[in-house]
């Protein structure tokens, strides 16, 4: 797709007009970045991966962790679940910045953690904004400690 | 590699941490006892760093992450403390570190002081990255 800059001079004049022959998920993504500051995801509702015009765009600022269970990937927001067909190391290099894998199985949106917290074993338990509890992996900490920038 | 990298670390800590109970009972002796030297063959370092890395091993087949439940974790801790103590123990006598009962008895101290500030110094290391971490997510939280 071919791209043309224009530099302006006042913020409020700042804008996009996306000229596409069709609305794919590229284009969506497009349009969700330039609008919420934040890319999407396709996803459906648990139990719905296989009917068709189920899935929904989900704004990567609205997912809390993605897990992966018996080879199939869920996505969970502050009070729902959803399944994706990505798998969780395509999600981690999707997902960006904030995002940061804490386990074998999950990825967890460093930006809705409420506070850790150290465990005898050396792993840490993390807290949720919504009040949920992950583990984050021993050989994760450093990774974390390594993003965060401590 | 991760694993050797491990093994590598803990003889090394372990070894260091023998050397200092080590120290610890000669300070002892030579204020207590007048005694102000320490004796040794030739090979007791690589004794020292021989039952180190023996005691490395346990570690890794103990403290090895994985699918264990919280509650087994007490329960890996005591057996590796007894399995550590029969390697001391048991490397002690084969050395000739101790041939008295006497001596056997600071040599058990000094195991259980070394293991339980490990511990502890270990899980301090741990609560100042938590510390961090919170720190560092407070600038980075979402508004709830």
């Amino acid at each position: 797709m071919k791209v043309i800059l224009e530099k302006v001079a006042k913020p409020e004049e700042e804008g996009a007009h996306i000229r596409a022959v069709e609305l794919t998920e590229e284009v969506r993504n497009a349009v969700d970045l330039l609008e919420n500051n934040c890319r999407s995801i396709s996803v459906s509702r648990v139990g719905e991966e296989k009917s068709p015009g189920e899935s929904y765009m989900l704004g990567t600022n609205r997912i809390y962790y993605t897990e992966s269970i018996d080879k199939r990937t869920y996505v969970y927001t502050k009070e729902e679940c959803f399944e994706t067909r990505y798998r969780l190391y395509e999600l981690e290099d999707i997902l960006g910045v904030n995002f940061l894998r804490v386990s074998k199985s999950l990825v967890v949106n460093m930006r809705k953690i409420r506070s850790v917290k150290t465990e005898l074993n050396g792993r840490m338990t993390a807290e949720l904004l919504n009040g949920e509890k992950i583990v984050i992996s021993r050989s994760y900490v450093k990774d974390l400690k390594r993003k965060l920038g401590v | 590699m991760k694993q050797i990298k491990l093994i590598f670390s803990q003889t090394l800590m372990i070894s260091t941490a023998i050397l200092f109970g080590l120290g610890i009972q000669a300070f002892w002796n030579a204020m207590f006892h007048g005694d102000a030297r320490i004796v040794w063959e030739w090979y007791v370092p690589f004794t020292i760093i021989f039952t180190g890395f023996l005691c490395s091993v346990p570690s890794l087949i103990f403290l090895e992450e994985g699918e264990t439940k919280k509650s087994a974790f007490p329960v890996k801790i005591v057996l590796h403390f007894l399995v550590l103590l029969g390697v001391v123990s048991l490397c002690g006598r084969l050395f000739g570190w101790y041939s008295t009962w006497e001596a056997y008895l600071w040599i058990l101290l000094m195991y259980v002081v070394i293991y339980f500030f490990v511990w502890a110094a270990t899980f301090w290391l741990m609560k100042k990255d938590e510390n961090k971490i919170n720190k560092a997510l407070e600038e980075l939280r979402d508004e709830e």
